[in-house]
This record gives structure tokens, C-alpha cells and sequence, in this order.
């Protein structure tokens, strides 16, 4: 074998040695970046929407409604902090709906949403207030947004007493449509078998402007 | 030199100077306004015992259907010589809403695949075999358009006996799977004694002489929505395998203030499937939006 062709192949060697070596380094920097990704995420959450507790937290089995499957939503079963005071205990339960899904696949709200009041009225009305990202990052369908708005309204129903209907808005104000398809200009039902909602008469009774709680975040 | 008037002097008669061809001529003209009263007042009465007898008026306050309206001229002009066009068809009037437009994609998919795109092929396609069945068909868009939800609504509100059928593609789902939806309104919103009745489940009766209110325009009509989203499911179960059998109940925007049964159907999803495969569903959704609407409301072609 002629002498060139001996340190060509001796440096395609050392070449493909030093190629195995950085790959490694590279596969680990690369694991390092998405760990810092995930932490930069929970980053933005803690600031923009900080964990509740407050003094009558009690740690119960909630049922957190998330994707179960690709066309429908299912409880999943999770111990959480929940506040006896209903407006408190109905934030933490969408904070948890929001931050804390098993799996990037079950997700049904977008994860840069942020929930910015909430506030329950005497006639069991809760009105849930999200930023704008609920909206513009929801996947545009009438399945999406079906499935995103009814895992807010399981979740609550299954874990809040007394609320009897649910009315979204996006920062502040009454939207159309969610993402183009689902109606947001009326209520949603929640524990329709606890009758009709009562008129405003009978709100009246107990004070119409009463709001339960404080509201929270922006608001 | 000063003018005095004696009181008590006789007034002098008004006599014309035509004398008693003043009192013909007023006689004359007297006859003539007298018989011209009389022919506008018997004209009067015979075009009221016409609108009485007429039956779009008394169709319109039973709540009956009301003959077809007037609608798009055919695309193919007939050519010379050929025999007399039929009839108007009677039947209901389908209006397909392909949905979003314009500056609104809809959902969007890999390859700049946009649902506004597929959506008006499919009611392209749907929409001829509609009308090779006998159906008069409109559109609520044939371009790259976007009219308003109250634009749509009012296009099809401006017609009686109309069924609406709005198409969409969805992000999620299983990939080959169709739903049908129907209009979930709140039930503050629903007063008992609105509902329709199960006599008018099939075809509800437009209400003739009241308001009614523009967002919930839908809300008699629910019942007869519901009916038909679950024809359509069933036969879409049986066109795309995996597809539930029976339809949802949903808040779409596009159906609250329709005055007539009112659908949604998705198809599964632009993220899973071709434009190809999208677009290639077509033919079977057309088929089912047949048989469901024809298990409602036979075509003028059936009824013949």
C-alpha cells in the first residue's frame, strides 16, 4: 500500500473517532437544551400563574377532565390541594387542567393559557376569564374546541358544588367563537340536574351584584 | 267720487253665464266621479277576495310550506330548440355553508393544506349530486370569500323550507372519521314552550306573525336538527368506518339563528389525512347528506 494512502486512511480514523466522540456531547447538549426549554415553560407558568394555596387547602382525589383519545375527553383521577372556597378551589383546578396534563396528547387547553380571573355569582354562574392564547393557540374545529371548553366545564362540575352554568371570556371580553367554530357568546350547563337556573329575580333576593371570593390575576 | 253700498238693496243672483249647460256638464261630471268610485271599489274588493282565497297567504298563516322561492338560474343555459324547461322543483331548499374563507384558513394542515380550500371542493362536489337528485341547492360561498356568520344566516334565512348544512375540517380527531353536530343551546336560554312539538319534529312550523329573536332564531328548530344530524351520523357511520352513530350536540356559531334544521359535520382530520383523501370524501358525505335529508324531506323528485 503506497505511503499516501496510508495517512489518508490514518486520518479518516482519527476523523471518525472524533465524529463518535462529539456526537455523544452533542446528543447530551441537546438533552440539556430541552430540559432548560421545559424549565424555561415552567418558568413562565410559576410567574404568570403562580400555584394557589391557601389556609383551607385540603389535598383531595380530584377528576381532572383531559383528552381521552383522539374524540373525546375522560377523568383521570389526581390528587390536588383544593381550597374549600369555591372560586379559589375552581382556579386551581384549571391551573391544574392547564399545567399538569399525563401527556403532551392528552392536552386540551394550550399550554401557554393562562387563566385570568375567575369569579362564581349568586346565581351559580362562573365566569372564567383567559388570556388571549386560550384563543389564538386553540386548533382551529369543532372538535377542539368542543373538547376544550366541555374538559373546563367536567372538571368544574365534578369538583365544585353549586355551579350552574359556565361563561368563557378571552381577556376581559365576550368572543364569537373560541377558534372560529364554537359559540362563546352564551353559557355553558354545568350540573343541569340541579334544575333551571334561577332568574334574576331570585338572584336579586340574595344580592345581585354579591360575587363569591375574590377575583384573582389581572382583574 | 266715493262708492256706497246700500245694505238693503237685493243681492243679485249668480247665474253662469252658460246657463243650463253648466248643469249638465256638472251632472255629467258627477256620473262619471260616482262610477269611477264604484269600479275602484269593486276592483278593491275583488283583490281582496283574491289575497284571501290565495293560498301562499293562507299557507303563510297556517305555517305551511311556501312554494319555492326564487333561485339561481341553472349554470348550463339550455341550448336552442331544446323542450321547455321543467318546473321550479318543490321540496327544501338545501344551503351549503363551506365554512371560513378569505383571510379565515380554518384549520391547517402540513403542505399548506387550509380548510377553507377543502371544504369548497367537497361542497362543490356535494352540491352536484344534490341537484343530479333533484334538490335545489345554494351556497353560502363559491370563491375564496368570507361572509359573516349573520351574512350566512341571512342567506338562508331569506328562503322558507330550508335545510342547512354547514362543512368543516377538523385539526384533531381520527384521521377518516365524520360527525355530524347539531346546535347545544343553554338550557337558560331554552323557554319549554318554544320547543316544537313532535307533530312538527320532521318539518317545524315557521312562526307566522311573531318576533323572534336573531340569536336564538335555531331555538324552535333544535328538535328537528337534533332528528337530522342523527339520519346523517347513521349514514356516515356507514360511509367512514369508525365514525360514532349517533351525532353531538355542540354550540357552533354558524347554526344558532338558522330558521330551519341546521348541521355541522366535520371531517377527521387536516393534520392526518391528504387533500387527496379530504377532498375524495366528497361523493360518500354527498350520498349521506342525501339519504339523511331524504329520510326528513323526500326530494320533489321522490315525492313525483
Amino acid at each position: 500500500m503506497p505511503r499516501g494512502m496510508k495517512i489518508i486512511l490514518a486520518i479518516l480514523a482519527v476523523a471518525v473517532v472524533v465524529g463518535l466522540v462529539s456526537l455523544g456531547t452533542l446528543q447530551r447538549r441537546v438533552q440539556r437544551l430541552r430540559q432548560s426549554q421545559t424549565a424555561e415553560e415552567q418558568a413562565r407558568h410559576a410567574v404568570l400563574a403562580p400555584p394557589i394555596s391557601t389556609p383551607s387547602d385540603v389535598s383531595v382525589k380530584a377528576q381532572i377532565f383531559w383528552s381521552g383519545g383522539a374524540d373525546k375527553i375522560a377523568p383521570v383521577p389526581l390528587n390536588l390541594p383544593l381550597s374549600a372556597d369555591p372560586v379559589q378551589r375552581s382556579r386551581q383546578l384549571i391551573q391544574a387542567l392547564i399545567a399538569n396534563p399525563p401527556s403532551d396528547a392528552q392536552r386540551t387547553l394550550p399550554a401557554d393559557t393562562t387563566l385570568l380571573a375567575f369569579y362564581i355569582l349568586p346565581d351559580g354562574t362562573a365566569i372564567a376569564d383567559f388570556s388571549d392564547a386560550f384563543s389564538s393557540e386553540m386548533p382551529s374545529g369543532i372538535l377542539s374546541e368542543e373538547m376544550a371548553v366541555n374538559s373546563i366545564a367536567r372538571t368544574l362540575e365534578s369538583n365544585v358544588d353549586g355551579l350552574r352554568r359556565l361563561k368563557i371570556l378571552i381577556k376581559g371580553q365576550e368572543v364569537d367563537t373560541l377558534a372560529g367554530n364554537v359559540d362563546l357568546t352564551g353559557f355553558f350547563d354545568l350540573n343541569s340536574n340541579l334544575g333551571v337556573v334561577p332568574t334574576a329575580p331570585n338572584a336579586s333576593k340574595k344580592g345581585s351584584q354579591e360575587v363569591f371570593g375574590d377575583a384573582c390575576g389581572v382583574h | 267720487m266715493r262708492l256706497q253700498v246700500d245694505p238693503k238693496a237685493p243681492r243679485p243672483a249668480l247665474v253662469s253665464p252658460l246657463g243650463g249647460a253648466h248643469r249638465i256638464i256638472s251632472a255629467i261630471l258627477c256620473a262619471v266621479r260616482n262610477s269611477v268610485f264604484s269600479i275602484t271599489l269593486l276592483l278593491f274588493l275583488a283583490q281582496a277576495v283574491f289575497v284571501l282565497a290565495a293560498p301562499t297567504v293562507q299557507s303563510f298563516q297556517e305555517g305551511q310550506p311556501q312554494p319555492p322561492p326564487p333561485q339561481e338560474q341553472p349554470s348550463v343555459p339550455a341550448p336552442p330548440g331544446a323542450p321547455a324547461p321543467a318546473p321550479p322543483p318543490a321540496g327544501p331548499l338545501i344551503v351549503l355553508d363551506p365554512a371560513h374563507g378569505g383571510t379565515d384558513s380554518g384549520a391547517r394542515g402540513e403542505g399548506g393544506l387550509a380548510e377553507k380550500d377543502i371544504v369548497l371542493q367537497i361542497a362543490r362536489t356535494v352540491r352536484a349530486q344534490l341537484e343530479r337528485q333533484g334538490y335545489r341547492v345554494l351556497m353560502t360561498r363559491s370563491d375564496d370569500s368570507n361572509p359573516s356568520y349573520d351574512d350566512r344566516t341571512a342567506l338562508a334565512n331569506a328562503h322558507r323550507d330550508v335545510i342547512f348544512i354547514s362543512l368543516h375540517v377538523a385539526s384533531t380527531g381520527v384521521p377518516g372519521t365524520v360527525r355530524a353536530y347539531y346546535e347545544q343551546m343553554s338550557s337558560a336560554a331554552i323557554e319549554p314552550s318554544a320547543t316544537t312539538t313532535p307533530r312538527s319534529r320532521s318539518f317545524p312550523r315557521r312562526p307566522s306573525n311573531t318576533l323572534i329573536v336573531w340569536e336564538q332564531a335555531q331555538r324552535p328548530y333544535l328538535e328537528a336538527s337534533h332528528h337530522l344530524a342523527d339520519l346523517i351520523q347513521l349514514q356516515l357511520a356507514q360511509s367512514f368506518s369508525a365514525s360514532p352513530v349517533t351525532s353531538t350536540a355542540a354550540a357552533v356559531r354558524t347554526l344558532r339563528s338558522i330558521m330551519g334544521p341546521a348541521v355541522a359535520i366535520e371531517i377527521s382530520s387536516i393534520s392526518g389525512s391528504s387533500r387527496d383523501v379530504l377532498t375524495g370524501s366528497g361523493g360518500p358525505l354527498s350520498a349521506a347528506i342525501a339519504r339523511g335529508i331524504s329520510a326528513l324531506r323526500p326530494s320533489s323528485a321522490e315525492v313525483k
